[in-house]
Order: C-alpha cells, then sequence, then structure tokens
C-alpha cells in the first residue's frame, strides 16, 4: 500500500478521474436529507426552486407533496408544476408523478418529492428512485428528499430504535451517487412542538404509530443517524476532492472487505453490519457465497435465500460473487488474497452443536466451525462476527433440510429402505437356521449400502435404524425382545450403528454426486446438441426458431424472441406461437433494446409485464430480445445458467447469420455488377465493330482510295454499306429491348395470317444470306391468329438470323402447322444446339452461345426479343435442343386461337397467301 | 525501299476486309492471321516487319500472343483496342507492345503509328542524339534542352523523363515505364509523383503549359513525346 502510494505520488488517482468523467451527460441528483418527516425538506426544496426561478433557471416541479400545509403550498406559486398523471390502483385513482411528461418537457431541474416513495402497478418503475434515475440518464438535473429512516442499510437499526419497521427503502447506492446531500436539520423539541400544534402532517390511520414514532428518544437519534450519514458524505466528497487534485493526505483507509453469506437469514443481518462498517470504515466490500461443486447448490428455498441477500447487498452498495469450491476456508482465503482484502465479515451463531455445524454450507459435523477455522488458518486479517441468536439459526437449518427430508422424499426413502431391511433380515433369519453367523450384521450393512446408493442420505438414515432394531429383535438374545443381555453385544451394536451411518453417508453421497454429474451432463449434452444445431444454420430465422424451442423445452416456460425490424421491434418467434404482446410488454422489451439491461417482470422496469426480457448481446450490438414469460416460480441457478449461455450462443448465431446474409447480398451486387460490365462491354463491342470498320473504311477511300484498284474501292464502299445495316439493326434490337423492359410495348390485336408472314420473313432471310437453304412447310387450314404481324415478322426474322448463325451450312425449316385450338411455328436448324444446362437461359437478355467475354457473333438480344413480342401478343415461346438426330436447335411458338373467326376470302388480313 | 510486311492479327471479317486495301495502298504487304496460334506462326515463318494486334482474339488473349512474341522477337507490336479496356491497353504496353490505336480508328492515325514504329524497329534504346520538337531542340550529348536557342535549365529527374519520352519519341510511355525507370520499380504505383514533375516539366518546355503539345497526355496510359 505505501509503496502504491509513492508510485502514484502527486498524480490524479484515475480511478478518481474515470468516476467523475462518468458523470459527464448525465444529471445530476440533490437530495434533502432530513431525520424525520416535518423537519422542512420540502420547504427547503422550493424556497431555494424560488430563488433559482428568479434567476431564470429552467425549473419545473414534477412532484411535491405539500400534505396541506399552507405555508409550503405558498410556495409553489409562480413555479411551473407539471400535472400528474392519473393511474388506477385496485380500484381507485391515483395521482402520480408523470415521468414521460417530464422527459418530453425536459426542464434544466426537476423537483420530484419523496425519494421512497412507491409507485402503483401501472407505472414503468416500481419505485420512485427507478424513475429519478431515468432522469438523470436523460441528463436532467433532480431535486428530491428523503427521510433518514429510509435508508436500506439503517433498516434494522431504525426498527430496533423506532419499534416501526419501515416498509419504503431507498438503495444505499442511491444516497451514495447522489452529488449534492443537503441536510435539512430541526431539534427535535422543535419538530415535537411543531407536530402539536398540527403543523407535521401524519395520515390518520397511522395516529397511533406516530405517536410511538415521535417521541425525543426516536427523533434524537434518528438526528443522530442522519447527521452522521451527511458527515460522512462530507467526509468522502473531501477523499474524493483529494483524490482528483493528487493531494496527498491520510485519505485512504485500504481497507476491503469480504463479507460471508449463506443461506441462512443471519447473513441479512452479516450483510448490513458489513454494510454499515464499510461505510465508517470508507471500504469497498464484496459478498461472497461460496457453494459445494460436488453439490447442486442449496435446493431452491436456499437459492432464493441467497439471491434476496445478494440483492441487499447490491442496495446497499455492495459487490457480490458466487464461487464454486470444496473447501469453504479455502476459498473464502483465496478470494481475500486475490482481491487484496484486508476484514472478513461473517455470522457466528451463537447456538452449539448441530445447528451450529450447519450454518455454513456443508461440513462433516466433527470439523471446527467456520469462524474457527477461518480464524486459524487466515494471517494477517481482521474477521469480524456477527452474532445472531438461536431462532436465525433454527430457520437456516430448516431451510437446509427441508427439501431433503420433504414428506414425498421421506416416503420414497422409506419404500427403498423397508424393503431392504426386510430382505436383509429374512436372509439372515434363513442363514441362522442353516449355520451360525457371527457377524451378521454385515448383512444389514449391505442394506444400508443399497438403500444409500439407491435412494441417497435419508434411504439410508432410515435404513440403519430399522437395521439396528431389527438386528437387536432377531439376533441379538435375548431373541425377539427389543432388551440386549449381554454386554459386549451392545458394544457391537452400537459400532455397526456407527459403521451403518458413516458408510451410509459416505455412500449417498457418492449416489449424489453420480446424480449431479448426469444431471449437470444432460443440461451440457443439451447445450451442446444447440450449439451444433445453431452451427448448421444459415438464417437468422432458423437459429431463431432453434433457440425459442430449445428454450421452451430446457426451461419449460413459454417465450419470445424480438429482433429489430425497422425502428421497432417484431416477434420473430415465439412458443406458444401465437403469443401475443400487450403495450406494457412491448415497452419492456423495447427498454432491455435500448438500456440492454434486462426489463419486466422481476426486474425495475415494467415489472408488472408477463415477461422478463433480455437483450440479446453480440460483438456488432443488441439483434435481438429474448422474453421468459415468469410465473410465481423462479428460474433456479441452472436454469439461469442455460439461458444465458442459449441467448449468448443465439446472439452469436444471430449475428454471424446477418453478417452472411450481408456477405451474400454483396456477392450477389458483385455478381450483378460484373454481369452490367460485361453486358457493356458486350454492347461496345457490338456497335464499335461496325463503326471501326466504317471509319477505317472512309478514312481509307479519302486518304489512300486514288491508290487503290477500283474492286477495292467497290469493296469498301459495299462493306460501309452492310456495316450500317448491321449496325442499324442492332440499334433496332437495343430500342425494341429497352420498350419491351419498360413495358411501352404494345402489340396490335388484328388478324394475322401466318402463311403470309413466315412467307415475308423468308423472303427477308435469303435476301441477306443468300447462299442458305430455308424450306417451309406451311398446313394448308390454318386459321388466323389475334395478334400483331409487324412483331410477328420481326421475331421470325430474329429466329432465322439465328438459325443462321447457329446452324452451320445445314439447310433450316421452317413450320406452321394446327395443333389442337392452337397454331404452332417452328424454326429449326441443325447446328451444334444448345447444351441442356443452358436450354431455359437462352431467353434470357445478352445470353449468348460462344465465349463468355461476349464475342459470340450476335447481340444476345434476338431470343430475349422474340420472348418479349409473342408474349406481348399472349403467345408463348420455348426452345428445344437436340431437334433432330442429336442435333440442332427447335424454337416453338403457339398461339391459341379460340375466338379467331374462320378464315374467309376477303376477310381481314388473308391477303396474298401463296398456295 | 523495300515494301514493309504487316501481320494483321483480327478475327473480325470486316476490319481485315478494309485494312488489307487499305494498307496495301499505302505501301504495305499485308498478311492476315484471325487467331492467336496463326499470328504467332506467321510471324515465325512469314517474318512481317510489324505486327497489328487485336487484343480480344477467339483462341488466346491478346496479351499472351504479345508475351509470347517477346520471348524471342522484338518485332514492333502495335494494338488495336477499345477504350474501355484501358487495363488491358497498359498491360499490353507494359508486356512489350510498342504502341496502341483506339478504335474506332482513321486509317491515317493508323498509318503513323506504323510508321513511328518502324523506324524504332532495331534502335529501341537508341535515341537520335538531337531531337527537335515544336520549336524545342533536345541534344542528348551535350545534355542541353533549348527553345530558340535559349538553354532551359531542367532538374536532373526532368531531364531524365524529357530523355526517356525521347527515346521513345512518338510512341506512347506508360506511366509504369516512366515511373519505374526515373524512380526505381517500388515506386511503380506512384503515379502523383509523375503528374508532379510532369507538371513542371511542362511549365519550363511548352510555349502553353495548358495545352501541351510537345509531352501528351495518353489518358490513363501514359505520355507520349511528339517530335517532328
Amino acid at each position: 500500500m505505501a509503496d502504491d502510494d509513492r508510485t502514484t505520488q502527486r498524480r490524479p488517482d484515475p480511478d478518481a478521474l474515470l468516476a467523475l468523467a462518468g458523470k459527464d451527460g448525465r444529471g445530476k441528483l440533490t437530495v434533502f436529507l432530513g431525520a424525520a418527516p416535518g423537519v422542512g425538506k420540502t420547504y427547503a426544496m422550493l424556497a431555494r426552486a424560488r430563488r433559482l426561478r428568479a434567476d431564470g433557471v429552467d425549473l419545473v416541479i414534477g412532484l411535491v407533496e405539500t400534505h396541506g400545509r399552507s405555508e409550503t403550498a405558498a410556495l409553489l406559486d409562480g413555479l411551473d408544476v407539471l400535472p400528474r398523471m392519473r393511474v388506477p390502483h385496485r380500484g381507485r385513482m391515483l395521482e402520480e408523478f408523470d415521468l414521460d411528461a417530464a422527459l418530453a418537457r425536459r426542464p434544466h431541474i426537476v423537483i420530484v418529492d419523496e425519494l421512497a416513495h412507491s409507485n402503483p402497478e401501472a407505472c414503468r418503475h416500481p419505485k420512485r428512485y427507478q424513475d429519478i434515475e431515468e432522469l438523470l440518464g436523460a441528463g436532467i438535473h433532480v431535486w428530491t428528499a428523503l427521510n433518514i429512516q429510509h435508508l436500506e442499510s439503517l433498516g434494522d437499526l431504525v426498527a430496533d430504535i423506532t419499534g416501526v419497521i419501515v416498509r419504503e427503502r431507498v438503495p444505499d447506492v442511491v444516497l451514495k451517487r447522489a452529488d449534492e446531500v443537503l441536510l435539512v436539520d430541526l431539534p427535535p423539541s422543535e419538530l415535537i412542538e411543531r407536530l402539536k400544534e398540527g403543523k407535521v402532517y401524519l395520515p390518520e390511520n397511522a395516529g397511533r404509530a406516530a405517536d410511538r414514532f415521535f417521541r425525543l428518544g426516536n427523533l434524537t437519534a434518528l438526528r443522530e443517524l442522519a447527521l452522521r450519514r451527511t458527515a460522512d458524505r462530507v467526509d468522502d466528497q473531501m477523499v474524493d476532492y483529494l483524490k482528483q487534485n493528487a493531494i496527498e493526505g491520510p485519505w485512504a483507509s485500504g481497507e476491503r472487505m469480504i463479507v460471508c453469506v449463506g443461506a441462512d437469514t443471519l447473513s441479512e443481518k452479516v450483510v448490513r453490519v458489513a454494510s454499515r462498517l464499510a461505510s465508517g470504515l470508507n471500504a469497498p466490500w464484496i459478498v461472497v457465497s461460496v457453494e459445494r461443486a460436488d453439490r447442486e447448490a442449496e435446493g431452491r428455498a436456499g437459492i432464493e435465500q441467497i439471491e434476496r441477500i445478494f440483492r441487499l447487498a447490491e442496495q446497499l452498495g455492495g459487490e457480490t460473487r458466487r464461487v464454486i469450491g470444496t473447501d469453504f476456508v479455502e476459498e473464502i482465503l483465496k478470494l481475500a488474497r486475490r482481491e487484496h482484502a484486508t476484514q472478513i465479515v461473517i455470522g457466528a451463531p451463537r447456538g452449539k452443536g448441530w445447528g451450529r455445524s450447519w450454518s455454513k454450507g456443508e461440513r462433516p459435523f466433527w470439523s471446527q466451525s467456520l469462524p474457527d477455522a477461518l480464524a486459524s488458518r487466515a494471517s494477517g486479517l481482521g474477521i469480524h462476527l456477527v452474532t445472531g441468536d438461536r431462532e436465525e439459526v433454527r430457520a437456516s437449518k430448516s431451510i437446509r433440510r427441508l427439501p431433503v427430508l420433504s414428506r414425498a422424499g421421506l416416503i420414497q426413502a422409506a419404500l427403498v429402505a423397508v424393503p431392504l431391511v426386510t430382505l436383509a433380515t429374512g436372509t439372515g433369519v434363513a442363514i441362522d437356521r442353516i449355520m451360525h453367523l457371527p457377524n451378521i450384521s454385515l448383512l444389514f450393512l449391505l442394506a444400508v449400502l443399497g438403500a444409500a446408493v439407491t435412494a441417497g442420505y435419508a434411504a439410508a438414515l432410515i435404513a440403519v435404524i430399522l437395521s439396528a432394531l431389527c438386528y437387536n429383535f432377531f439376533f441379538i438374545a435375548p431373541f425377539y425382545t427389543f432388551t440386549i443381555a449381554a454386554p459386549h453385544e451392545v458394544f457391537a451394536l452400537i459400532v455397526f450403528f456407527a459403521v451403518a451411518v458413516i458408510a451410509g453417508g459416505f455412500a449417498s453421497r457418492i449416489q449424489e454426486q453420480a446424480e449431479t454429474a448426469r444431471v449437470r451432463a444432460t443440461a451440457l449434452q443439451s447445450l451442446y446438441d444447440f450449439s451444433r444445431r445453431l452451427a448448421g444454420t444459415e438464417k437468422a430465422e432458423d437459429a431463431i426458431w432453434a433457440a425459442v424451442s430449445q428454450m421452451q423445452a430446457s426451461l419449460r416456460r413459454n417465450v419470445v424472441l424480438l429482433t429489430p425490424e425497422g425502428a421497432d421491434l417484431k416477434i420473430a418467434a415465439a412458443w406458444p406461437p401465437d403469443t401475443e404482446l400487450d403495450v406494457t410488454d412491448m415497452t419492456a422489451a423495447r427498454w432491455a433494446q435500448d438500456k440492454q439491461e434486462k426489463a419486466g417482470h422481476g426486474t425495475g422496469t415494467l415489472p408488472n409485464s408477463r415477461f422478463e426480457f433480455r437483450p440479446l448481446s453480440s460483438p456488432h450490438g443488441v439483434v435481438g430480445v429474448c422474453g421468459v414469460e415468469q410465473t410465481t416460480e423462479r428460474l433456479d441457478v441452472n436454469a439461469e445458467r442455460a439461458l444465458a449461455a442459449i441467448l449468448d450462443q443465439t446472439a452469436l448465431a444471430i449475428d454471424r447469420a446477418r453478417l452472411s446474409e450481408a456477405s451474400v447480398a454483396q456477392a450477389a451486387r458483385l455478381e450483378g455488377e460484373r454481369y452490367r460490365d460485361a453486358l457493356l462491354s458486350s454492347i461496345s463491342h457490338d456497335l464499335r465493330t461496325p463503326l471501326a470498320t466504317i471509319t477505317g473504311s472512309v478514312t481509307s477511300l479519302r486518304q489512300l482510295g486514288d491508290r487503290m484498284s477500283p474492286e477495292s474501292r467497290d469493296d469498301l464502299l459495299q462493306s460501309i454499306e452492310e456495316e450500317g445495316s448491321r449496325m442499324s439493326r442492332f440499334v433496332a434490337n437495343l430500342l425494341d429491348m429497352t420498350r419491351i423492359e419498360a413495358g411501352t410495348l404494345k402489340a396490335k390485336r388484328d388478324w394475322v395470317d401466318v402463311a403470309d408472314v413466315v412467307q415475308t420473313a423468308v423472303e427477308r432471310t435469303r435476301k441477306y444470306f443468300p447462299g442458305r437453304i430455308i424450306e417451309t412447310g406451311i398446313a394448308s387450314d390454318l386459321p388466323l391468329i389475334e395478334g400483331d404481324s409487324v412483331l410477328l415478322g420481326q421475331v421470325l426474322f430474329n429466329l432465322l438470323d439465328n438459325a443462321v448463325k447457329y446452324g452451320g451450312d445445314e439447310p433450316i425449316n421452317v413450320y406452321a402447322r394446327r395443333d389442337d385450338q392452337d397454331v404452332l411455328i417452328s424454326v429449326t436448324d441443325l447446328g451444334k444446339g444448345i447444351p441442356p444446362d443452358d436450354i431455359d437461359r437462352v431467353f434470357e437478355k445478352f445470353y449468348r452461345r460462344g465465349k463468355p467475354d461476349g464475342r459470340a457473333p450476335g447481340t444476345g438480344l434476338g431470343l430475349s426479343i422474340a420472348r418479349g413480342f409473342i408474349e406481348a401478343m399472349g403467345g408463348r415461346i420455348h426452345a428445344e435442343s437436340p431437334a433432330v438426330k442429336k442435333r440442332g436447335t427447335r424454337i416453338v411458338m403457339r398461339f391459341a386461337t379460340t375466338t379467331a373467326p374462320t378464315r374467309t376470302p376477303g376477310g381481314p388480313s388473308t391477303s396474298g397467301r401463296p398456295a | 525501299m523495300t515494301q514493309a510486311r504487316i501481320l494483321v492479327v483480327d478475327d473480325e471479317p470486316q476490319i481485315q476486309r478494309f485494312l488489307k486495301p487499305a494498307l496495301s495502298a499505302a505501301g504495305y504487304d499485308v498478311i492476315e492471321a484471325a487467331t492467336g496460334a496463326e499470328a504467332l506462326k506467321a510471324v515465325a515463318t512469314a517474318a512481317p516487319d510489324l505486327v497489328i494486334l487485336d487484343l480480344g482474339l477467339p483462341d488466346m488473349d491478346g496479351k499472351d500472343v504479345i508475351a509470347s512474341l517477346r520471348g524471342w522477337s522484338t518485332i514492333p507490336i502495335v494494338i488495336l483496342s477499345a477504350r474501355d479496356r484501358e487495363s488491358e491497353k497498359i498491360a499490353a504496353l507494359d508486356l512489350g507492345a510498342d504502341d496502341y490505336v483506339e478504335k474506332p480508328f482513321g486509317i491515317g492515325e493508323l498509318t503513323a503509328r506504323i510508321r513511328s514504329a518502324l523506324r524504332h524497329r532495331g534502335k529501341a534504346e537508341t535515341a537520335p542524339t538531337v531531337m527537335v520538337a515544336d520549336d524545342l531542340t533536345i541534344d542528348t550529348v551535350r545534355r542541353l534542352v533549348s527553345r530558340n536557342g535559349e538553354p532551359i535549365r531542367l532538374t536532373p529527374k526532368e531531364y531524365d523523363l524529357l530523355t526517356l519520352l525521347g527515346r521513345h519519341a512518338g510512341r506512347v510511355v506508360t506511366h509504369k515505364t516512366l515511373l519505374t525507370s526515373a524512380w526505381g520499380p517500388a515506386h511503380g504505383e506512384d503515379l502523383h509523383y509523375l503528374r508532379v514533375f510532369i507538371g513542371q516539366l511542362r511549365q519550363k518546355i511548352e510555349r502553353d503549359p495548358t495545352r501541351p503539345t510537345i509531352v501528351r497526355t495518353e489518358p490513363g496510359v501514359g505520355y507520349r513525346l511528339v517530335v517532328d
């Protein structure tokens, strides 16, 4: 310690500065502390408020109880008072502080009287100090008033002094964290005077209790407590100031306290005493409970008791720790060394014998008591014993033993023990008939061990007692009585009894350990299975459902899991699946998400929600909120552990799934970009090649034309013409495609003579590709179809153009025939055909056979334009490959003709059909 | 002067169709190849004096053709390429191509590039001792740069850059070549150095540094020294 002081000499203590920095942005809490009601806290608060208001400070009265005192009420004049909120409570309407109104109003300072007040159920927080905490968190300064008897750590003292048990208590930390504490003081005699004058408000039904309370002795004691507390605080502030400003001084007591608690009622007293001691020593303190590693903690009642004590300790400003180990003394000393503790506080029951041995954890009864053991093994530590009386210890003993010796347990144990002992007796009697066995008691030992192993310690004890009786009755002379003749037989019975108890104890311990191990292994296995299942999920949804079913299975509670959607939370999964959340539940869930802390049932925020909500925290923030429906039974330690593990894993799994979804989307975007790049480069190539030819040819003609032969000049001119028309076709295709995509393509609904259109398209193709053989086969009974002859002609030309490009030098066939009510038109080439994998993609835009860099002939638009046009006409189009003899491609178009009129000469579009 | 023989490698028949008569009329002997393999074979057997190479070939990448050729031949290579394949163009130049022409191109531009490439054939690394560009004279023997007889003071780095461009006069020199020659291989990507120094050089040698006529920018590729 001294070394430390020297090294940090003249430098501000970093912890002190951190604590200061943590307060930035938070509102400041000012507490007006009084010894008793009526000392004038509210009056002092309002008088000060008026002064600030006069200076123009934005100050609002959140809630002030004037209790009908006219002088106080007069002070309210001219101050902003927030309207109160009306809250239903047990059939009555209560007027309460409107937290949300205050938050919305955002004043510089808000005054909220009576820090110790409890809110009715419908409010967000059960306690007013939690409301105030929220106000401070929002950066609003708060003034409030408190009477000293409401302070948690003084609860038992006040009860001792005044005989009145105060129900509404405020955790010490609230006062400790207050930025300013103003003591409002009034001598007790004056207060009693005021009371007599009727200036102090008293509820009517509390008349007699109040009479007892307002006695000179009580008031003086309370006044001392209030003065002392304030003085402690001033002292703390002095120390803080010294530390922050690196002023050396005799400040640091350097004390640290370890407070040992167990599942007994004495522990509560231990914690309160320790907290007072700690505040006197100005020492941080850690409350520790040691659990046996090889044993399921303490039973349900024990766990709840320890949790109550931990909550109390936290409210009093202590830290809490759970330690697992077998050697209690060693574990406590280890923690003390690790935490550099200087003091240990422990409860020492006043009773002797059994009760004493059970008071701290479970130890064989022959060892020394825990405080004694600690005292003998700890060196250099101060040990404080907090003594309790018999009743407290007895209560603790019953808490410990109850779960083991419940009625059902007893019956079960007896059901195992009785038959075993009967069997042993029967066997013994049978053997005894045949021969004389000197140590027949071993048979009973066997029965005891059997009972211990199968049904535990209780069964073993029952078996021991029964065995001793039976042994005596059947095998110790005089037989068939419980009397014993020979003195050595008495000795033998006693030895048997002792051996049986010890052996039974050990055997049952082994059985319990095995059972514990099995339960743990099952829990672990289930968690392991769950994590494997999670690892297999790819989507966040799957992880969420897996988590919900796992939680439902292992907790046997209704659960609901919410995930953020946009700005709000939505139920992602729930058990039962039709779970609905009301406004309170949703508000609690949002609270859990925003503040990253538990909310809802059993917490300080919206405890009247059915669910307890916990945030699912991942490395990238809160990914969801899990609600577990709470019943009257709290979750035990194991369930809590399992829940925490499940939530952690789920959060990670959701996080991972979200990331992988994001990366898939990213990959898709990249793929899209690559596709667009390929597209652009293909279009630019298709446009540039003819342009390059034209530009090159024109410049060649201009600059070198006179040096060329006439044939060369003609050829260049012809190539210019051809490339020009190639480009114009491509541009037309692009425009068609744009029209299809933009949805502006309007197909006409005329009667179309298919034969006519086919002939025209074939003629046009022949003109472009004079060398190619195109065969047509058109049925003579073709009906008219409804459509657009120009579009159909364009489609046929595109198909023929493709057939020429991909069909090699083989002939191309165009057929048109009737198929039931439909008209089928097909274009078939005998080229290489389309690979089966691609047959569905050929109608996609810019698909082309050939190299992936888009350097195949053609634009990759023909077929997609064909599909666009055909569908605009109400027809269908598909590709078949191979078409003929494992070769070739056939594109088939199908048009319905149901409403077509019969074709008559002189009817619409019948002109010029060749025979 | 014997006719220079030019190998035109392009898979587009339309391009071949006009290049052949045009280049013949310009006084060259033209042979054709439609694929990379054909091109390599033609260089080996027909001994052309220059290759005009389209980068997009059906059988192999044009860059691979250059790499293969440069393994055993110093034949000048002029690339035909499209503007949207800038990175390919630079890669091709870095692989050893001599120059490039962007499609679509006029025949005059192509023949100018051909002439420039042929001129440097076989003496790629030895520039003439005196170069004249516009009214600027670069005398590499006396290490003197002057405009209209007025000497211009250049820093050693600027002089290095200028002579490097001069050695490839009329042809494009890529950023990477300039950077690695002037600053060393570690600085191949430090384009901003180059911009600064070229800017300074232009301030000193150009008549109007905002509209440079001697050191021309080839956007995205490099610089070109235009000589008379």
